[in-house]
């Protein structure tokens, strides 16, 4: 049953990630079994680093030795291809590092987004139930998206910069160690400017976004609103107001700008301060001879590339920290246990009877706060159980344990005389059928929301005939894309009666031993609402039926009617019994007959008018 | 998911119009100072760029070769009064293309948004609003960045190619010939990488928007998911997503990191032959070694602005498909204006007449058939009939949201269409079936109906309306937030308040589209109650579901198919047995089924009859 999945990719341990005792540690995990790839591209980045240094080392060589000492045969010929030779080692290490760095970033960033989706789907209802949707598609979509943008951008430009960094300053100091010490006095300088302002800046770029953030909303609003807009015909003032964010917004993009334009200038202005000092310092060494013309040359195109990058190092330093609150979004959601699906002992190859008992079962989405008391009930396998009440009497938390959606807090279920607990959940599952009121349909044809979920294949003529059975060929036969019809956005709304037919038919394709309806009939028309039924009568052929229901026609046939109030049984029984004894059964179908009688008075007072 | 429809129709080469080009002109017209500005700072640091080349190969020249210190220190102090003209600049290309981007930004926005409030309820139901948020704000952003960034930039890249060669050619013109020759070559490459790297970066887009919706169903989903263990087939398809995100994004990292090193190499060979030939030179005293250095710095420099321009080339192309969606837009008449000779008129009260009425969007069949009726004024209408038969059209013609395709409607005993707009939709009173509020506070929403309102005169609205009650019992009484689109109120709250927005505006016409979800029974009442209020003393024109609105009515129109099936009030349509009987009798069921409540959640609901 269980595919063995292909390993595209080197396995990554989720735990090993989350136990890490520092961010950077887990970072470093999360690019497991791309370490290879990533040490490459740091030891690639020095070697460019160093080749490039290497340029200017060589032209400050090829000046003294081979300009001024007049050696033009050659040995002219042979530095050019030198020159050419470094570029192209710069040139290729330099590929090679930003490519490697990609793939590390691009690869353990694909598997993190595998693994979150599985991890998710995997989650328990209890996490589901609390959990914002919003929020985990913000975790798996955008935050992975920043540590992608640490790991191939930000880390290995930090790298860069203090390779780059190190190795000019190492060979500035084989040109003169005094010129060395003495070019490099502005760096803290311009590393905390730059720190200072990046960070800054990182607040009023966001200051800017969440400006954004309302402009959109306002029009969002404006927009769904429209109707609204005209018939008071506020036009006027929806204009002034999203003028007053526009405009907002304007100022703060001022703000952001400003900064940005006094920043740059400042740091170049720092920058160049001590590129002249160093400069008029070596330009006088070359001159009294301390250093060749060639040191000189050299030593102008090291120092640029010792200086200039700094200022970069204050942004680099402030994305990391934002990083690493992506990081820890990650793993909060990575830390949270799975359901396990599949532990479980009892494992019956033929398949589930059905018989159902509940015994003292009681349960509590919080402690202490039992929305279920001492449940205790019997159901034959193939028998239909109906159960009875008002919103929140406990009837759906009760049907939400069959499939172990939840697991009693005490109590147990007995399925076929062996502990529900016992058998894995995913095993479970298969034998259940769920048919919602209002079933979830995802965004691809009909003809795949009839299959979610089989794993056999399925023919053409096996899923017209469930579609049959379901009342809702007719329906698919109407769309001009029949079974192709695309469902949601992008294609055809149901209503929630075809939605639920959709569910049925699916049902009726998978023909699970126990099935769990919803038949809290909403508002439908009457000819839909025979449709469904008989639908509904078809399905529960042979099965053992949990149905939930809020009005007594749907479950006048069942073996079994508890009704339910506060978590409680407070009648069980069958129609007959529990028409015999007074209580809320009784009211609720007297209540029919009420009605009838007082439509008849209603019409009758009409035609004495 | 905006990013769907921003992507969905964009071309890889889009041919620049001239049209087009020349409204982005006009769009600019308004800026032309800033502009003119940030252009002439942006030419005088790039001068400026290129002359510090020179200086560096007259400190070598004629300073350190000819050991003369006072020249040394002559120059460095013209590189650093350049170092500070240029900060100034710098400061004023940043500041002003900024500033200009953001008044762009802000005028567009600006502009679009208030062409949006005058274009039609058809435009609005036909263009998905997904589409139209991604024309104000992604689109805008891509134009402002063209007509700022973009000219900056390419100014900034031309006038260095230009500088630089001139410089290249009195240096020695033979040497400066061959880094012509790679010129080309090197902006060749440079565009191909760019487009290439474009399209994958697009592709990847694409891919991450299927990748986060599908994430975003299994979600929303995930009992669905859970019930039927797709957990594995839902990751398989996932992975193929996940995949082809890799694939695209690792492809536009891997050219990203191929494009500058292939850069490099083309001109590794242009700077391979300057060394070469321009040693010889040097031997026969045809260029200085500063010469030859100034070659070399020129040659490493010039990679950029070549990438410059390839980058402003490849957004130029997205940034004109922007344009012209934008431009679109602005394009789109509003189907519905005010006729030229069109009155205001004080009031609206006075009979209503439908004469003739047909109604078809565009080419469709007709969804109005010659209606004709006369409402005296002051009574109240109930639309009542089969969803789809027609009743929000008419209630949107009597709004003018849309506008008869024949015959005429009186209001007043004129012919509506010689009102202003201003006029009608002023003084109807609107209540939608599922309203909607502005995020804000209760107040505000309020308010919304009598811009100039007192807070008593607010209260009293909502006093009527029957809200004030459950008002006062929040935290922040008539201040509380409501959240976006009113998300933090209940339906029948949000009902309540658009009910006292519509009384507040005191208007002559009062509509109203009845919810047909349930409300808690109170909340119900609370609503009659404020309907009734709302339809004293005017017109009303209600899309009545309730038995009760229906009955209250002074008349009944039973519309389908577009046409008036049966009209009357309601003891005569019971006696004619049709279409409203059965309408009648099944309401009558479902509403006592629901009054009836036999769970006890309304204490004396079996008092009801």
């Amino acid at each position: 049953m269980m595919k063995k999945q292909q390993k595209k990719y080197p396995a990554l341990d989720p735990q090993a990630v989350v136990a890490s005792k520092n961010g950077l540690t887990a970072l470093w995990r999360l690019m497991s079994g791309y370490h290879g790839h990533y040490l490459l591209s740091a030891l690639m980045l020095a070697i460019s680093a160093t080749a490039r240094a290497g340029i200017y080392i060589f032209l400050g060589w090829f000046v003294d030795h081979i300009l001024k000492e007049g050696r033009f045969g050659s040995e002219l010929l042979l530095s050019a291809a030198g020159f050419v030779c470094l570029i192209l080692v710069q040139a290729t290490s330099g590929f090679l590092s930003n490519q490697l760095a990609a793939q590390t970033a691009e690869s353990s960033t694909r598997r993190l987004r595998d693994l979150l989706f599985d991890h998710i789907q995997r989650l328990s209802f209890a996490y589901h139930a609390e959990a914002k949707t919003g929020d985990l598609l913000e975790r798996a979509s955008s935050d992975v998206d920043t540590l992608r943008r640490f790991i191939s951008d930000q880390a290995i430009g930090v790298a860069r910069v203090i390779a780059i960094f190190i190795i000019n300053f190492t060979a500035i100091m084989q040109i003169n160690a005094r010129l060395a010490l003495v070019s490099i006095i502005i760096i803290p300088v311009i590393l905390v400017v730059s720190i200072l302002f990046f960070r800054k800046l990182s607040k009023a770029y966001e200051a800017y976004q969440e400006q954004e953030a309302v402009i959109s909303t306002n029009l969002q609003e404006n927009l769904s609103g429209v109707r609204v807009v005209k018939a008071f015909a506020r036009q006027a003032y929806e204009i002034e107001k999203f003028d007053a964010n526009n405009f907002e917004k304007y100022k703060r993009g001022r703000k952001l700008n400003l900064m940005h334009s006094l920043f740059w200038p400042v740091s170049d202005i720092l920058c160049a301060a001590q590129m002249i000092g160093s400069n008029i310092m070596a330009a006088f060494m070359a001159i009294d001879g301390v250093i060749t013309l060639g040191n000189y040359m050299s030593f102008t195109g090291l120092l640029g590339w010792l200086i200039w990058p700094i200022r970069n190092l204050g942004r680099l330093i402030v994305d990391t920290s934002r990083a690493l609150v992506s990081l820890k979004r990650v793993t909060d959601v990575l830390r949270v246990a799975q359901e396990p699906l599949l532990e479980g002992t009892h494992v019956p190859e033929q398949g589930v009877a059905g018989s159902i008992r509940f015994e003292h079962v009681s349960f509590a989405y919080e402690k202490d706060r039992p929305v279920l008391e001492d449940i205790s009930f019997e159901c034959p396998a193939g028998q239909i159980v109906a159960l009875l009440g008002s919103t929140g009497s406990g009837k759906t938390s009760l049907v939400n344990l069959l499939p172990r959606f939840y697991d009693v807090t005490e109590g147990k279920i007995l399925l076929d005389g062996v502990d529900l607990r016992d058998y894995p959940r995913h095993y479970l599952r298969s034998q259940i059928g769920i048919v919602e009121q209002e079933p979830f349909l995802f965004s691809c044809s009909i003809r795949d929301n009839i299959t979610y979920g089989i794993t056999r294949e399925v023919s053409q003529e096996e899923i017209e005939q469930a579609a049959r059975e379901a009342a809702i060929h007719d329906v698919i036969m109407e769309f001009a894309n029949g079974y192709d019809t695309l469902v949601g956005e992008r294609g055809v709304t149901l209503s929630g009666g075809q939605k639920q037919r959709v569910a049925i038919a699916r049902t009726l394709l998978i023909n699970p031993r126990i099935l769990i309806l919803d038949d809290s009939t909403s508002s439908v028309d009457m000819e839909t609402e025979v449709q469904i039924r008989q639908a509904l009568q078809a399905l529960m052929q042979n099965r053992t039926t949990f149905i939930i229901a809020h009005r007594i026609q749907s479950i006048m046939s069942a073996d079994l009617i508890l009704v339910f109030d506060q978590g409680k049984i407070v009648q069980s029984g069958t129609h007959d019994e529990l028409i015999q004894q007074p209580g809320i059964y009784r009211s609720i179908y007297e209540i029919q007959t009420r009605i009838d009688n007082a439509l008849q008075e209603e019409i009758d007072r009409v035609h004495v008018l | 998911m905006s990013t769907y429809y921003d992507e969905n129709e964009l071309d890889d080469n889009v041919p620049v119009k001239t049209n087009v080009l020349k409204r982005l002109v006009n769009t600019l017209r308004p800026h032309w100072k800033t502009l003119l500005g940030g252009v002439l700072a942006i030419v005088v640091v790039s001068l400026l760029d290129a002359y510090f080349t020179i200086l560096s190969k007259r400190i070598i020249d004629e300073g350190i070769i000819p050991q003369n210190k006072a020249a040394i220190l002559h120059f460095f102090t013209i590189y650093g009064a350049i170092v500070l003209i240029q900060a100034v600049g710098a400061f004023l290309f940043i500041f002003l293309a900024g500033l200009q981007g953001e008044r762009v930004r802000y005028d567009l926005r600006k502009q679009l948004f208030n062409h949006l409030q005058e274009l039609s309820l058809s435009y609005f139901s036909k263009t998905p609003l997904g589409w139209i948020m991604s024309r104000v704000t992604s689109d805008t952003e891509k134009m402002a960045e063209l007509l700022t960034w973009g000219i900056i930039d390419t100014t900034y890249a031309l006038v260095s190619i230009i500088v630089s060669s001139v410089f290249m050619f009195t240096i020695n013109w033979q040497l400066a010939l061959i880094v012509m020759f790679s010129l080309p070559v090197m902006a060749y490459a440079a565009l191909k990488f760019r487009v290439r790297i474009y399209h994958h970066y697009r592709l990847s887009r694409k891919a991450n928007s299927k990748m986060t919706a599908s994430l975003n169903e299994n979600i929303t989903g995930v009992r669905v998911v859970k019930a039927l263990r797709r957990e594995d087939r839902n990751l398989q398809d996932f992975k193929v997503l996940s995949s082809a995100m890799y694939r695209s994004s690792y492809r536009a990292a891997y050219l990203s990191a191929l494009f500058q090193p292939t850069i490099q190499m083309i001109s590794a060979i242009s700077l391979g032959l300057i060394l070469w030939r321009g040693g010889i030179k040097v031997e026969l005293g045809l260029i200085t070694i500063g010469g030859l250095q100034a070659f070399v710095s020129y040659i490493m420099m010039i990679l950029w602005p070549i990438q410059d321009l390839a980058r402003v080339y490849a957004d130029m192309q997205n940034a004109v498909a922007s344009s012209e969606r934008v431009f679109s837009l602005l394009d789109t008449q509003p189907g519905i204006t005010n006729r030229p000779a069109a009155r205001e008129i004080p009031s609206l009260a006075g009979d209503i007449a439908f004469e003739g009425v047909s109604f078809r969007y565009e080419d469709d069949e007709p969804v109005i058939r010659n209606l004709s009726f006369h409402i005296p004024y002051g009574q109240s209408v109930a639309l009542v009939g089969p969803t789809g038969g027609g009743k929000t059209t008419i209630v949107n013609l009597l709004c003018r949201f849309y506008e008869p395709t024949e015959g005429v409607i009186r209001i007043a005993g004129v012919d509506y269409m010689d009102l202003s707009l201003q006029t009608i939709q002023s003084r109807i009173g609107v209540v939608l079936q599922t309203p909607h509020l502005f995020s804000g506070s209760i107040r505000e929403n309020i308010r919304y109906g009598k811009l100039d309102a007192t807070d008593e005169e607010i209260e009293d609205a909502a006093k009527l309306a029957g809200a004030h009650n459950f008002i006062t019992h929040f935290e922040h009484g008539y201040d509380q937030n409501v959240g976006e689109g009113g998300n933090l109120l209940s339906v029948g709250q949000k009902q309540l308040i658009s009910i006292a927005r519509a009384i507040l505006s005191t208007p002559d016409i009062f509509v109203m589209d009845e919810a047909t979800s349930s409300v808690d029974t109170l909340t119900e009442a609370l609503i009659q109650n404020g309907m009734e209020k709302l339809m004293t003393g005017r017109t009303s024109f209600i899309i009545a579901h309730r038995l009760s609105t229906i009955k209250n009515a002074n008349r009944i129109l039973v519309i389908r198919d577009g046409q008036i099936a049966e009209s009357g009030n309601h003891n005569e349509l019971m006696l004619l047995k049709g279409h409203y009987y059965r309408l009648y009798t099944q309401q009558f069921r479902y509403e006592l089924e629901t009054k009836l409540d036999p769970y006890g959640e309304v204490p004396n609901a079996t008092d009801a009859i």
